[in-house]
């Protein structure tokens, strides 16, 4: 009877030790898209840290049969704490493959080479761990007090690692059903618009790499504490790839989902082949194990992405005390001959949008000098000065290739330029990051689909809010009671817009699900509740229904008059026509003319390009 | 001297395996990283005929052509159904880990975990420049020649080369300006696969004894070779192999043989931190 107590007692530990590195890893992988390929050093150090602190001096201990540095000898619960220090510390290093600028696959990759980098330097430094051998007789918390061999004992040490869990899944939850798990899940379904919107990527990937690594050095603190040995034969690369694949078959985005699959994949597989009969041929169970998991991850990848607890979907509309909307079914194929504004004109977008007592004093607000930008060699944006004035509605139009959508990048920050300054409010902006120029008020939006896909279309909106008390890690730890008010009045004001748009009964809908049209009008609206002083529109009306193009005009008109400037690139010219005054021409990467339409039409040169381009 | 030797065997089969693993990603933008498992298991092909008495380097025929099938069939079957579904592009690459997996520990249920080795006759040894090489080690380094400058005159002198390259700087102007991209693609595969397979065969021939899992790291060594030189740039990839391999091998004999890959591993954090489009490529437009 009581072997099987011993052995419950193994599997609590376990599987609270698998649940706290899938539950870490998930925040990572699953909410901010950070593709840690390397956790499992983070577990790792953990463990290691948690035993060279608890253990006796190296030289003294056994006769110094096994070398380790520090050897502190340190009482229970600073080896666990120094463990999560040590997960925490090691993230940072990193924090130079997660910046923006990196791919997230070669990211990854650079954190799976990290892993086996790190794997073969403790293997073959022997004075840091111990080498190959690896660690062996790490003390029990309290083992001069208790019997850790005690059935007592083992159960309460699974007690505590259980109690930790649930207090990590809850801290976790709190910090995810946030404003700022918002933006991470933003961030993780497209990091440069996300970016765009004024979130900085760097800072929000450092925060959740720490938060991970700090539970994944706990979580090893609690596996060595309780099996007194670790070596590098534990925690080969593959390993993560096991966490994955729990994560992956659980539901990735789902607390619970991490928890699932962390009981199937890495307690249920090690498990289960415990009870196997002994085979002649020794490799062939641990090899069918991994086998089996790549088969896991490729199946339920193709088959049931989501996993067995998908993400669930955030009803925000719901906080306002309305019922849910549900998302009208429509028949038939282009449902964007359909999308009717709604009382867009009632709309009062100065309280809306929080614009303030601007006034439009047409001074120049943004301009460039020289503005330069080479591809391979290639100059695609060539010496272009260009003024925009407060208060204006601005067109940017030329032929394909002119250079119009890589200007607008270079005034975004999205493209670093390769010469020349730019200047917005009187200031040189051109070596600001491109978060912090949309901190400042200088937003754009993309040409390409850019919603947040499994975002709701509230959710995308809400998520570009500047200056949110619970868009932080800490703001979001300190609770709804903290942020709920002033999210509830963000929800109301976002969905006030979404109803002058006529798609508030999408509000609750994933923006990925919806129509290409319908998805431009999501842009422009989450544009604007970045609240920007200048917002530059990158093809806006680009597959949207005349009719409604121009009714997104004249609303972009009445920005302008209310102290807004808008910078446009359009290739409709009935636009430019209708609404943007002046218009700037490029062609070849130059500024060709400027004007009014109707005197760019009188200019032969401008007609010409546009014939000939 | 005799490092530089060993590094130059190291860099000739790094750098026909990068080739073809850079070829693979240009095409296609996956970074497939069960390239390894292909490599081991075309040379567990090639070693079963070579332990039936078949000559080894007949053999590397047999390696080649399971190599070009495995990973024609991995791209058709596996990759391209995948990259349909529109996912995110690290979806792709952790579904080639679980190929990895299934791969590797596939072979090794089979074939067991004992390590094996080909029968082959080192030949006489011949002092070259300073440098000791065998026999075998000869006809592998003329292997490895004539093949990179057959993979030259592939990319620069004939259409699908030019083709190669139009899919691979931008497929959709490519398919738009008449090329057959999806056969292109294909063709790429079964190219890249045969060169993988060549790569793993020689591979276990040169280290002397291996088993299933013997490429598992080997795929650092390619990632490090590969944004060395760019990624998804051919002439790229030999310049990374060359360096990573000279690199590795000097590094082991003058500092330790136990940290040889740490080079590699330093060189390929170095450039994904400071320079991840290689040392003398830039960004891509779009």
């Amino acid at each position: 009877m009581s072997a099987y107590l011993f052995y419950l007692a193994t599997i609590i530990v376990y599987g609270a030790v698998d649940a706290m590195a899938c539950l870490a890893l998930n925040v990572e992988f699953g909410f901010a898209g950070i593709s840690n390929f390397g956790f499992i050093i983070f577990q790792s150090v953990g463990a290691y840290v948690a035993a060279v602190l608890s253990m006796p001096p190296s030289a003294t201990s056994n006769g110094g049969f096994q070398q380790y540095i520090l050897g502190w000898h340190l009482a229970w619960p600073l080896p666990w704490i120094g463990a999560a220090i040590a997960g925490g510390l090691l993230a940072l290093p990193f924090v130079f493959l997660v910046g923006k600028r990196l791919r997230g696959d070669f990211a990854a990759v650079g954190l799976l080479v990290s892993a086996v980098l790190l794997n073969v330097l403790v293997k073959d430094y022997v004075p840091l761990f111990n080498g190959d051998a690896g660690i062996s007789i790490v003390p029990a918390p309290f083992q001069s007090h208790w019997n850790p061999q005690g059935l007592t004992y083992q159960f309460i040490y699974g007690g505590v690692a259980v109690v930790l869990t649930v207090l990590i899944y809850y801290i976790f939850r709190r910090v995810t059903e946030s404003p700022y798990g918002r933006s991470l899940r933003a961030m993780r379904d497209n990091d440069i618009v996300a970016d765009s919107l004024g979130k900085s990527l760097r800072r929000q990937r450092t925060t959740v790499l720490v938060l991970g690594g700090m539970v994944a050095g706990l979580s090893g603190a609690i596996l060595v504490g309780f099996i007194s040995l670790w070596a590098p034969g534990a925690w080969g690369y593959a390993e993560t790839i096991v966490l994955f694949a729990a994560i992956i078959l659980g539901g990735a985005g789902n607390h619970k989902g991490a928890i699932l699959g962390a009981i199937i994949v890495p307690l249920g597989f090690e498990e289960i082949t415990r009870f196997l009969p002994p085979l002649s041929n020794p490799t062939l169970v641990p090899a069918l194990e991994w086998v089996s998991i790549g088969l896991l991850i490729i199946l339920f990848l193709w088959f049931r992405p989501e996993g067995i607890l998908p993400e669930r979907r955030r009803i925000l509309s719901g906080a306002l005390g309305t019922a849910p909307l549900e998302a009208p079914v429509v028949s038939g194929e282009n449902t964007d001959a359909l999308i009717k504004l709604g009382n867009i004109d009632e709309l009062d977008f100065r309280k809306l949008l929080r614009m303030g007592d601007v006034h439009s004093d047409h001074r120049v607000i943004l301009s460039t000098e020289g503005l330069t930008k080479t591809f391979h060699g290639v100059t695609v944006v060539s010496d272009v000065n260009i003024e925009v004035r407060q208060g204006s509605v601005t067109g940017l139009i030329g032929p394909n290739g002119a250079g119009k959508s890589t200007t607008l990048a270079m005034l975004a920050g999205t493209l670093a330029s390769s010469g020349g300054t730019i200047f917005y409010d009187g200031r040189n902006i051109t070596d600001v990051a491109s978060h912090e120029r949309a901190q400042m008020g200088l937003v754009r939006t993309f040409q390409l689909a850019s919603e947040f896909k499994k975002l709701t279309v509230l959710e995308n909106l809400v998520s570009a809010i500047p200056g949110q008390s619970g868009d932080s890690f800490f703001g979001a730890l300190r609770g709804q009671r903290f942020w709920g008010r002033e999210d509830h009045d963000n929800i109301e004001r976002a969905m006030e817009i979404l109803g002058g748009f006529g798609l508030a009964h999408y509000a609750d809908t994933y923006a990925g699900s919806l129509s290409g049209g319908q998805r431009r009008l999501v842009e422009i609206m989450r544009a604007m509740l970045a609240e920007p002083r200048v917002l530059l529109l990158d093809e806006p009306m680009a597959g949207v229904h005349p009719n409604l193009a121009h009714k997104i005009g004249d609303q972009l008109t009445r920005l302008a008059e209310g102290g807004m400037t808008i910078l446009m690139v359009e290739h409709e010219l009935s636009i430019m026509d209708a609404f943007c005054d002046p218009v700037i021409v490029l062609a070849e990467g130059r500024v060709l003319a400027e004007g009014t339409m109707a005197e760019l039409r009188s200019k032969s040169e401008v007609v010409e390009a546009y014939l000939v381009g | 001297m005799s490092s530089f030797g060993f590094g130059l065997m190291t860099a000739a089969v790094l750098a026909i395996a990068t080739v073809g693993f850079t070829m693979q990603f240009a095409v296609t933008n996956v970074l497939n990283l069960a390239y390894g498992s292909v490599m081991i298991n075309s040379a567990f092909v090639g070693y079963f005929f070579n332990a039936r008495g078949m000559n080894a380097w007949v053999t590397l025929v047999f390696g080649m052509v399971t190599g070009a099938v495995a990973s024609w069939a991995l791209n058709r079957f596996v990759f391209t159904p995948f990259q349909r579904r529109n996912l995110a592009p690290i979806t792709v690459v952790i579904v080639a880990l679980g190929v990895d997996l299934v791969g590797t520990f596939g072979l090794q249920a089979i074939v067991g975990g004992g390590y094996v080795s080909f029968r082959i006759a080192p030949g006489q040894e011949y002092h070259i420049l300073g440098m000791f090489l065998s026999g075998m080690q000869l006809i592998i380094l003329a292997i490895c020649a004539v093949v990179l400058v057959m993979i030259h005159w592939l990319l620069r002198y004939t259409r699908l080369g030019k083709a190669m390259r139009a899919t691979s700087a931008n497929p959709n102007l490519a398919r738009n300006s008449g090329v057959k991209t999806q056969m292109v693609i294909s063709t790429t595969w079964l190219i890249s696969g045969a060169l993988c397979g060549l790569a793993g065969t020689i591979f276990a021939m040169n280290t002397g004894v291996f088993e299933a899992t013997s490429a598992q790291l080997y795929i650092v060594m390619l990632l490090a070779a590969m944004f060395l030189g760019g990624p998804g740039e051919p002439y790229g990839a030999m310049f990374g192999a060359l360096t990573i391999g000279l690199a590795t091998e000097i590094s082991a004999a003058y500092i330790s043989p136990q940290y040889k890959e740490v080079v590699a591993f330093l060189v390929l954090l170095g450039m994904l931190t400071f320079r991840p489009y290689g040392i003398f490529g830039s960004e891509k437009t779009n």
